[in-house]
């Protein structure tokens, strides 16, 4: 089944992410944002970058690009969709995901390695991950420090739709930006729509520093097969 | 069709950190001048076009409506007035 990932104006990791879905065995085809139709995808990603420059706010105008409403229409249909980093940001501005990111509390662009602990591996993303697995895995943001009203924040808790959280990890790591509840990375009610701020796609192989991002990609391989 | 210019302005909700006014704040302190809750917002200008002024600030609403971000924003129209006098 392929996978669809979507290009924006300004998207700059969309070639990583299709190297990584094609290293796991899955096609991946590479979709600008003008399309009207996804038929026969049957995942979409949402990649990193800087769509329409962050103009506005990060991903506040590529919510509004033809293609979102498929995107829409897909998740409402349960298929899985995932947004990394301005991903995540063109997400919860479509409303497609809670909360918000914002400006890092220490308004620098942040680029380093983090550690995240994975809190769900009953999703189509992450079940080729252990429950509170440590993973490492690189950031490059300036708005990602997730904001979400306490009544949401207690609703996202109780219905575990908290995926990843930045934890210390033998001294090192911690929360990079100023999230609440330390959230790196949230799913939907439904566990079909997820976002995240740091970057799987860039850890993939051995020579990236990193190869915790796999357990994503081989994770949605796995479930895709089960669905075709 | 009449043309108006409208001015909307979209700030973060109170209560949500404004890590830029606090930036902005610290340098101004830093010159001396003794203020703060400083808060950093977005003024939109635009021209537009309607039948009328209340269609007219119905339409800026909507504008500014689509373009904030509810989770943390709120917006209001500041300015709404026909082009010509604002030329």
């Amino acid at each position: 089944m392929k996978v669809a990932v979507i290009v924006f104006p300004g998207s700059n990791c969309d070639q990583d992410t299709r190297w990584a879905l094609e290293r796991v065995g899955l096609k991946a085809e590479l979709v600008w944002h003008t399309e009207g139709s996804l038929e026969g995808y049957g995942a979409v990603f949402l990649p990193g970058g800087f769509s329409y420059g962050d103009y506005l706010r990060a991903g506040a105008l590529a919510k509004f690009s033809p293609v979102m409403g498929e995107v829409r229409r897909l998740a409402q249909r349960g298929y899985p969709v995932m947004g990394i980093c301005n991903g995540f940001q063109v997400l919860t501005e479509a409303g497609l995901l809670p909360g918000a990111l914002l400006a890092n509390t220490n308004l620098h662009y942040t680029c380093k390695e983090v550690f995240l602990r994975v809190e769900r591996t009953d999703l189509p993303f992450t079940s080729d991950y252990r429950q509170a697995q440590v993973l490492r895995l690189p950031i490059a943001h300036g708005e990602g420090r997730y904001y979400a009203d306490e009544e949401t924040l207690a609703r996202l808790e109780q219905n575990r739709q908290i995926v990843f959280r930045y934890v210390e990890h033998q001294g090192q790591g911690g929360n990079p930006n100023g999230s609440l509840g330390d959230i790196a990375g949230i799913v939907n009610e439904r566990g079909n729509v997820l976002g995240m701020m740091p970057h799987p796609e860039r850890a993939v192989e051995s020579v990236l520093g990193s190869v915790d991002g796999e357990g994503i990609f081989t994770s949605l391989s796995k479930a895709l097969a089960t669905l075709a | 069709m009449m043309k108006y210019h409208a001015t909307i302005l979209i700030e973060l909700k109170d209560g949500i950190l404004d890590p830029q006014g606090r930036a902005v704040e610290g340098v101004l302190r830093g010159l001396g001048y003794r203020v703060e809750n400083v808060r950093v917002g977005r003024v939109l200008e635009m021209e537009l076009e309607a039948p009328s002024e209340p269609e007219a600030r119905e339409s800026a609403l909507s504008v500014a409506k689509a373009l904030a971000n509810p989770v943390m924003e709120v917006y209001a129209l500041e300015a709404l007035k026909p082009l010509q006098e604002v030329l």
